[in-house]
């Protein structure tokens, strides 16, 4: 088998440290008490980038062949699709349904 | 080549329709990729949930996050990074045929996908002692919303599905772990470690959102 990419101790502890320290911060964050929509914006900006660094260096997609990244990229297009359509229905409701 | 196939011997864990036993390999890989996808859209009908919810009762979801333990929440975080990392490494040590590697870096990752259910535990039995049950079960009075009930039935269905997905992920680990202690996996072949590894990263991620949405809201 030859073409594999065999990561380096440095990029997986790189990538390790920086996901610890990525932590440290987004909880470090909260204590800050930001003003209302920054607080939930900044904590998916860190989630969203930890989750980049898991899928492109430890699941490899940085090296791999780009379908696969095409697929996960596709199950996000239809998760947004998903939310998006549900909130054009929940958002707009006059009133909450009182079972809900 | 395809022709020749019976004439040439080749690997017993090279399956005859494959070309090769890197096509093979590529197909696992893209297949296990196409189950994370349908993974992500399992989750995503909850993540769905959890935001129409949220849209509806901000305030509900402030002050009920509140009764999350955020130090055990940000300690099972650390413990899972950790645990990606050594999947990785089990990955490395396979493909440098370093096969008693493997089984070390396999053994931590599945002590530390058992600390993650023993700290999850813990959580969820506390809450269970005060009445934080979901749904019409729910009988806990330390929190004034009416609705207050429906932010733990959402916890319970996320970090429950997710808490599945961590033993199945212990159970495949301990697979792979007999595996390779029978010397199975070197660098010729390694696509159980290489899919499980996916698999476990995928549980990773999942966990990457549900601990800032849980437990850092503020």
């Amino acid at each position: 088998m030859t073409g594999h990419h065999i990561s380096t101790y440095k990029t997986l502890l790189g990538v390790g440290g920086a996901l610890l320290i990525l932590t440290l911060l987004t909880v470090g964050v909260r204590y800050l008490h930001l003003p209302h929509p920054w607080a939930i914006i900044v904590a998916m900006g860190i989630a969203i980038f930890k989750a980049s660094l898991v899928a492109l260096f430890f699941m490899n997609l940085w090296w791999d062949k780009r379908f696969n990244t095409m697929l996960l990229l596709s199950s996000l297009v239809f998760f947004g699709l998903l939310v998006g359509f549900t909130l054009l229905d929940t958002l707009y409701r006059p009133s909450i349904i009182p079972g809900f | 080549m395809a022709n020749d196939s019976t004439a040439t011997s080749h690997p017993k864990y090279h399956l005859h329709h494959f070309v090769d036993a890197e096509q093979q390999f590529d197909s696992a890989k893209m297949g296990m990729w196409v189950f994370l996808v349908t993974e992500i859209l399992f989750f995503g009908g909850l993540f769905a949930a959890y935001i129409v919810y949220r849209a509806w009762y901000p305030d509900l979801f402030t002050e009920a996050s509140t009764e999350l333990n955020t130090l055990l929440g940000t300690i099972n975080t650390i413990v899972l990074i950790g645990s990606s990392l050594t999947v990785a490494m089990a990955i490395r040590a396979a493909q440098l045929n370093k096969t008693k590697q493997i089984a070390i870096n396999l053994g931590i990752t599945i002590l530390l996908a058992c600390a993650f259910m023993v700290i999850k535990y813990f959580e969820w039995t506390h809450k269970f002692h005060l009445g934080i049950f979901p749904g019409e079960f729910y009988t806990y009075e330390g929190i004034a919303h009416p609705k207050a009930s429906v932010f733990f039935s959402i916890y319970y269905l996320m970090t429950g599905l997710h808490g599945i997905h961590v033993i199945i992920g212990i159970g495949l680990m301990t697979w792979l772990l007999i595996k390779a202690l029978k010397g199975e996996f070197g660098s010729q072949y390694y696509t159980p470690v290489e899919i499980t590894g996916l698999y476990w990263h995928l549980v990773d991620i999942i966990w990457i959102f549900l601990f800032p949405l849980f437990y850092l809201i503020e």
